[in-house]
């Protein structure tokens, strides 16, 4: 198992690649987020939602690609295909979601509930978290470079481990946006994030078809 | 009898007289003629006749905002002359340099693309997380990524916006000037009802193409969504996937450029799309300039608001005296009102006292300004038709 010396390499690494992280998750945290009601609680529960899910994410995708013998390097064909699986994917969940902020009851007497995108059984699907589960399995190029390092660990434990600890460093860098429960929202802030959700998606969905055709985005 | 401080306070200023006229435009004369001082130095001949017709014209339009007192109709033609010969000039130069519109990828990785101030607020967050500019040209040759030509160009249009705000969309803009002359075209608009929540889309596009470009490392807005790319330059298509961008680019242009500002007589746009319209109209709060509504005259007749180009006056600004944050500063509003009420205004001072002294204070910054950026485009574009015809 891995002592304390290749966990704080784990944390120093995630600390390092909290930018970058944050970064590429921006896109599809900031706008969803303002979607939200306003107050910090709310958002630190979308917050929570979204981190949560994102480290089974992490933890899922790594236990079966140590599973298949290849962490986080897979192929580049494969690569780019789980990629661009995953953007058409996201680019669905946020049009789902930006489609779901009309449907939520703005009433005084309504729950201050985390926007949900769907329903299983009684209850809705907190969309924070399902788009938390596909950032984190996203291969983004942070998550990328942490494979790297845990595929040279001798067993899937220690992986994994390092995993975890590397996520918690990286969700540093995303406390600062409970801070965004601060703007005030109105029906102009939530078009807003609304039509900024619809723009990402939009990209992701283009982005995504043209991985999976095997065209490259430029050029 | 109409004393001075009465006319001071209410109603449309008068035509002034020709000499008085003259006075008030002689120091953007004496600027126009010193900005145009480098063509006429130079041994071409079109450019020296370019060089003194830009001249002439930016006097001459100055001259007739200060005879007749209103401004929008003669600062359309400039930004429409700006906006017309910006894709002349450029087209002509990439299709000399390299016999296409098109700029193949390795070229754009080289730091091979002018400078456009339009990717501005995408380049902040990467610059001051990374020290990186994702921009990928330099605006002087040499500049490179991270030059300090660039960072000078960016230096002149900070200083510039914090005292002209959202003016910077009516006087330096070369983009804005086409859609405002297809919106000068019809008598009428055919579309009259606009759903007012389209106004906040460039804060939505704003707000996705920062992220997107954070995330991705690029202009976000160059690569996916400007629709001058359709009269500039434009990512050379490989692949269906660059034919899709290239394809966006045009109908974008078509459609917000060309077709809506004629039937709407908006400038469609820079209202619905510009994301670094949004971004400007920020800077309106650091503007010491804007427009008021003197409430004590509005009847309210709301001319200003069906006149206004960007839909920056609702029925509710009205009633507040104010414009929303989007005004460009054009002054159509203020020619519109029969009464005087919507003036121009300086911060901190009372609504509606010596409005003209305000429009005078503003105007002398915004035609410096107009003469040294759009002034040098002009010329060059004039340039480029007369080498074609002399
Ligand atoms: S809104 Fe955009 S295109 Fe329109 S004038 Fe301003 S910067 Fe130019
Ligand atoms: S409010 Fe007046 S000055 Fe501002 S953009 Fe509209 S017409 Fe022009």
């Amino acid at each position: 198992m891995g002592g304390p010396f290749l966990l704080g390499e784990a944390f120093l690494l995630g600390l390092a690649s909290g930018p970058a992280c944050v970064a590429s998750c921006g896109p599809v945290v900031v706008p969803s987020l303002l979607a939200e009601g306003a107050g910090w609680r709310l958002n630190a529960r979308y917050l929570s939602s979204f981190l949560g899910t994102r480290f089974v994410g992490y933890l899922l995708f790594a236990a079966v690609a140590w599973e298949l013998g290849a962490l986080v390097s897979p192929p580049p064909a494969v690569r780019t295909l789980i990629y661009g699986g995953i953007h058409v994917l996201l680019g669905v969940v946020l049009l789902w979601y930006a489609h779901s902020i009309g449907r939520v009851c703005t009433h005084a007497c309504a729950g201050s509930g985390l926007v949900s995108i769907g329903r299983v059984g009684k209850r809705g699907v907190s969309g924070a978290a399902v788009l938390g589960l596909l950032t984190g399995v996203s291969l983004c190029p942070p998550f990328v470079a942490a494979g790297l390092r845990a595929a040279q660990l001798s067993n899937i434990a220690a992986a994994l481990l390092f995993f975890a600890v590397f996520f918690v460093a990286t969700t540093l860098w995303f406390v600062p946006f409970v801070g965004l429960g601060c703007v005030r929202r109105n029906a102009s802030v939530i078009f807003v994030a609304r039509t900024a959700m619809i723009l990402v998606a939009l990209y992701y969905l283009l982005a995504g078809v043209a991985m999976l055709a095997g065209r490259r985005i430029y050029g | 009898m109409a004393d001075a401080a009465c006319t001071a306070f209410a109603g449309k200023t008068p035509p002034r007289t020709w000499s008085r006229a003259l006075l008030l435009t002689l120091p953007i004369a004496l600027w126009s003629l010193f900005m145009s001082l480098r063509g006429l130095m130079q041994p071409d001949r079109s450019l020296q006749i370019a060089s003194a017709l830009t001249a002439a014209f930016l006097i001459a339009l100055f001259f007739m905002m200060m005879k007749t007192s209103s401004t929008y109709r003669w600062r359309r033609w400039f930004f429409v002359a700006l906006g017309v010969l910006f894709p002349i000039e450029f087209i002509h130069n990439v299709m000399v340099l390299r016999g296409s519109m098109g700029i193949p990828i390795e070229e754009m990785i080289a730091g091979r693309t002018p400078f456009c101030f339009l990717p501005i607020p995408l380049l902040i967050l990467p610059a001051a997380l990374t020290k990186t500019l994702v921009f990928p040209g330099s605006i002087l040759p040499g500049g490179g990524m991270a030059g300090s030509g660039m960072a000078a160009m960016v230096g002149l249009w900070l200083a510039i916006t914090l005292v002209v705000g959202k003016g910077w969309c009516s006087y330096a803009c070369f983009f804005g000037g086409i859609e405002e002359g297809m919106a000068a075209l019809p008598k009428k608009a055919q579309w009259k009802k606009l759903d007012p929540r389209l106004r906040l889309v460039p804060w939505a596009v704003l707000l996705a193409m920062v992220l997107l470009s954070l995330a991705l490392f690029e202009p976000a807005y160059c690569m996916w969504l400007c629709p001058f790319k359709a009269v500039s330059e434009y990512v050379a298509a490989r692949n269906t996937v660059g034919l899709v961008q290239n394809g966006i680019f045009v109908v974008l242009f078509a459609a917000l450029v060309i077709v809506l500002p004629l039937l709407t007589k908006k400038r469609t746009q820079c209202t619905f799309l510009c994301p670094f319209g949004a971004f400007q109209s920020i800077f309106n709060k650091t503007s010491v300039f804007d427009i008021k509504i003197d409430r004590t005259v509005c009847s309210p007749c709301v001319l200003c608001q069906k006149s206004c180009p960007t839909m920056s006056l609702t029925d509710d600004s009205i009633k507040k005296g104010e414009t929303l944050m989007s005004c460009m500063k054009c002054g159509a509003c203020v020619d519109a009102c029969p009464k005087g009420a919507a003036v121009w205004h300086i911060r901190g001072t009372q609504v509606a006292v010596k409005p003209e002294r305000a429009r005078l204070m503003f105007l002398y910054v915004a035609w410096a300004m107009a003469a040294m950026f759009g002034g040098t485009i002009i010329t060059q574009g004039l340039a480029t038709i007369l080498q074609r015809v002399i």
